[in-house]
């Protein structure tokens, strides 16, 4: 099977360049047998893929430590959940597990549109075969993870024992799911700009593309996050390291292009802007994996540095170019088709929201890249950590919070001054009053105050509409308001779907808030030591030592603190904390100890305990933390991926009507001639 | 995580634009041995969590205490201190955070202690921030220091935003000077229903509702 996998993986290399050239020269040549040998291509380049997947996964499975993949990353006592993750553990497997989701997406796109937008699908064929094409050759000539070892070994090196976590099993492949999305409508941009069809066909295409990459990202981001505070022990969840801010680029565009093709679908507006943005969203996808694997940046996510950070460097600049090129030469045909009446209409606002998101990507970038930009210019390193990014984003993430609120309350084209009034006064009202009492309750940290007042604004607004909503089919309909609010959502997925997002942006903000009043203590207790110390809300908890203890377990040494909570003399769960040293099948140590953070987690805060160190036979160095409101971060993401889920179902063909500009410019109004010139 | 020998910024760089001209070929031998060498099994040289231990990276910053010293700071504000420090170990954590969670560190205790030291010795955060500064260089701050060339990573952001916003402003000026074509004048009339389940005659009563609601 390695051996059928590793020439499978040479087949779909050579299957990817035949689609790619068979694609592009059939739509150039406009040669209908081309095209389709092309997309066969396509479906066979799959088909291979998949093979080659099994292959690695067999191997894994298998305990082949002939292989050098297998013997890098996995043991033979590693559980079997790692044993499948490792797949993507390292540098080589996540290249075709790349490549695996890259061409089931690409067989998707080329099967959903067999009978739709065929202008364009022969350069989205290509372009989606040569970004394959790319990823399979660093595969076949870069690193291969089907390379053999030289020699023999009994056992594999095992997995970081870091990387042994549910978290990171899943994160990966959610952030690879809604990296590699990317690409498709980056493939329709590129198709829609070679044939000049720049109306709202190709963006028709793409949107719930976008969203699937919003939606995987979004799932990928908040994991990447649970994990970091679960497994490193540092206390927090979001660190501003370089593959956490790569991992927020292509999101941030994301979210503006699907705020900003609402304009163009409805007023035919930005389209240039666009353009720009599905282009943006998936170089900085590639940018992203570009720092991961190059090396070029410290991070703490770093794979190898090896030549295929190089690579990546490449395909960013010839990308970079030919899209400049195709963009530059097609302005003209990206003029607007409508114009905007007033700065108090809703597409102004999703304008303004455009610019906050992409200023935020900008300063992300820019601080992320900023230490090389320092040492070619001064040729001083310097660091660029947390510090950096919160004096510049906090501002700037505290002035989109509020537009969230803003956009949604603002009519289309114009908003009269009753309009506003009505809208407004609700959610302004709520704003006050939750502002004025964290005030009187004595909340003076002025960023958080600002957050909850925000996210009190925002919270009314998302009630006002779902009020209103619930209200008006429960008049129409004669409905229940459980009814009424269900079918609201599922008949109107778009709008309701986008409010239920915007509410679990609110929860983050709030999470991110509770950072301010977040405390520590480091303590040194021997057995029945105590330990007082006061959280932010102001209650006494007494920590009491129940001793170390020391067992093992299935891959691991384990050396455990445990400790006893009260609060307010209330006697709490036992919080245990683990050091791990992780242990061969020969039962020798490998890799470096590791910590298993002990969580007693509530709505309001987390207590969150690190066994940071031993200094006698029952004494434990331990570091508590009062976390508050933790909880929210991942559930505020799972809101937002509920509300991402709901805004992308596929409606029924029954239902399947569109308004606005969409409506006008769609291939059922102005039918789109199969094999037409470009 | 990964141990391998890393390239410089500059020798990245430079390989970086041969590979855009065609001339970095892919060295199949030595991406393997980067592969091969990704994953450690013990014994080796130690990891951060960010790629290979600088364990001689400690250099003391040792000064003469001030005459009748006591202590300058709380532990509190010594901590918050030290969390303005960059951990020297390799690792991308401050000095506080990296002591309290990578045991094995060798490098962040000894930053602390001389934290200690100097705050014993009563000097105050901004002197043990420049005393730290003489002798590891700038990148032991956990951010640029305000000054020169830094301004640029400060100001840069909130500049390309403000010319944004000015650039949109402007943008949409025009926008209402210029009258919209004939053709899209229905346009932006047609109903703002969207491809979900509701059809654009319910859409329409339902906005007629909520509207109607508001008033």
């Amino acid at each position: 099977m390695t051996v059928l996998g590793e020439l499978s993986l040479w087949i779909a290399l050579l299957l990817a360049g035949w689609a790619c050239l068979m694609s592009f020269a059939g739509g150039a040549l406009r040669r209908q047998d081309l095209i389709l040998s092309g997309e066969r291509a396509v479906y066979a380049m799959w088909g291979f893929v998949v093979v080659a997947s099994l292959g690695l996964w067999t191997a894994l499975l298998q305990h082949d430590f002939t292989l050098r993949y297998v013997a890098s990353y996995t043991s033979s006592n590693l559980p079997r959940l790692y044993t499948l993750s490792a797949f993507w553990a390292g540098q080589a497997g996540s290249m075709l597990f790349w490549s695996l989701i890259l061409t089931t997406y690409s067989a998707i796109a080329v099967w959903t549109n067999r009978s739709r937008n065929r202008v364009l699908m022969p350069y989205v064929s290509g372009t989606l075969a040569a970004v394959t094409l790319f990823f399979l050759a660093t595969i076949c000539f870069g690193d291969s993870p089907f390379a053999r070892l030289p020699y023999d070994v009994i056992d594999g090196n095992g997995m970081n024992p870091q990387l042994q976590n549910p978290g990171m099993a899943f994160h990966p492949p959610n952030l690879y799911l809604g990296y590699v999305a990317t690409t498709v409508p980056f493939a329709f941009a590129i198709a829609a700009l070679i044939t000049r069809r720049l109306d709202a066909e190709w963006l028709a295409a793409v949107r719930r593309w976008a969203l699937v990459s919003w939606f995987f990202l979004t799932i990928g981001i908040t994991l990447g996050m649970w994990w970091a505070y679960v497994e490193l022990g540092w206390g927090g969840y979001w660190a501003w390291d370089p593959v956490e801010n790569a991992s927020l680029l292509p999101w941030l565009t994301g979210t503006a292009f699907l705020h900003s093709i609402m304009i163009q679908e409805k007023r035919g507006m930005l389209r240039k802007w666009n353009v720009v943005l599905v282009v943006s969203t998936f170089l900085l996808a590639i940018l992203g994996t570009f720092i991961t694997r190059s090396g070029v940046i410290q991070s703490v996510h770093s794979f190898a540095q090896s030549p295929v950070g190089v690579w990546f460097g490449a395909l960013l600049v010839i990308a970079l170019s030919v899209t400049s090129y195709l963009v530059i030469t097609r302005l003209h045909n990206l003029e607007a088709k409508a114009e905007l009446e007033s700065m108090l209409s809703r597409e102004a606002a999703f304008l303004y929201n455009n610019v906050l998101l992409v200023g935020i990507a900008f300063s992300v970038m820019w601080g992320t890249l900023f230490p090389i930009l320092s040492e070619a210019v001064r040729g001083t390193k310097i660091t660029v950590g947390p510090p950096f990014f919160n004096a510049v984003n906090v501002p700037l993430g505290l002035l989109l919070l509020a537009l969230t609120g803003i956009g949604p309350l603002i009519a289309w084209r114009r908003a009269s001054v009753s309009n506003l009034r009505r809208q407004f006064a609700v959610p302004v009202f709520a704003a006050v009053v939750v502002g004025a009492v964290l005030l009187v309750l004595g909340m003076r940290e002025w960023h958080a105050l600002v957050a909850y007042t925000l996210a009190g604004f925002v919270s009314g607004t998302i009630l006002q509409e779902f009020y209103k909503g619930v209200g008006a089919r429960m008049r129409m309909h004669g409905e229940n308001p459980v009814v009424a609010l269900l079918r609201l959502i599922v008949r109107n997925r778009r709008r309701y779907g986008g409010y239920i997002v915007h509410a679990g942006v609110v929860m983050l903000f709030c999470a991110f808030a509770g950072l301010a009043f977040k405390r520590e203590f480091d303590v040194t207790l021997a057995t029945g030591q105590a330990f007082t110390a006061t959280d932010p809300y102001g209650h006494e908890w007494r920590f009491v030592s129940d001793g170390i203890s020391r067992f093992d377990a299935l891959n691991r040494q384990v050396t455990a603190v445990t400790l006893k909570p009260w609060r307010d003399g209330r006697a709490m769960p036992l919080i245990e904390s683990e050091k791990r040293q992780h242990v061969d099948s020969r039962g020798q140590p490998t890799f470096e100890p590791s910590t298993a953070v002990g969580i007693y987690e509530r709505a309001s805060q987390d207590v969150y305990v690190v066994f940071t160190g031993q200094t006698g036979p029952d004494t434990a160095e331990i570091r508590i933390t009062f976390n508050p409101l933790v909880w929210w971060v991942w559930y505020g993401g799972m809101v937002m991926a509920l509300g991402g889920l709901i805004v992308m179902w596929p409606a029924s063909d029954r239902t399947r009507a569109q308004g606005g500009y969409a409506a006008v410019m769609r291939p059922a109004a102005r039918p789109a001639r199969a094999g037409a010139a470009p | 995580m990964e141990r391998t020998q890393r390239y410089s910024r500059r020798e990245f760089l430079g390989a970086m634009g041969a590979g855009v001209v065609g001339l970095a070929l892919p060295d199949r031998a030595r991406g393997q041995d980067s592969q091969q060498d990704g994953q450690g099994a013990s014994p080796g040289p130690r990891t951060t969590m960010s790629g290979p231990m600088r364990e001689s990276a400690y250099r003391p910053v040792v000064l003469p205490p001030k005459p009748g010293a006591k202590s300058s700071m709380s532990d509190v504000q010594r901590d918050a201190l030290e969390h303005q420090l960059h951990c020297q170990c390799g690792c991308t954590l401050d000095v506080f955070t990296c002591r309290t969670t990578d045991f094995t560190c060798p490098v962040s205790p000894p930053m602390h202690s001389d934290i200690v030291n100097l705050v014993l010795g009563g000097y105050t955060a901004v002197e043990i921030l420049d005393a730290f500064r003489r002798t590891y260089g700038e990148r032991v701050l956990m951010s640029p220091v305000r000054e020169g060339f830094n301004w640029a990573g400060y100001v840069a952001p909130f500049v390309a935003l403000g010319a944004a916003t000015v650039a949109v402003g402007a943008l949409i000026r025009r926008w209402r000077e210029t009258p919209a074509p004939a053709s899209a004048a229905g346009v932006g009339a047609a109903s703002p229903a969207d491809a979900s389940g509701a059809t654009p005659d319910e859409m329409a009563r339902l906005e007629a509702a909520i509207r109607d609601d508001t008033h």
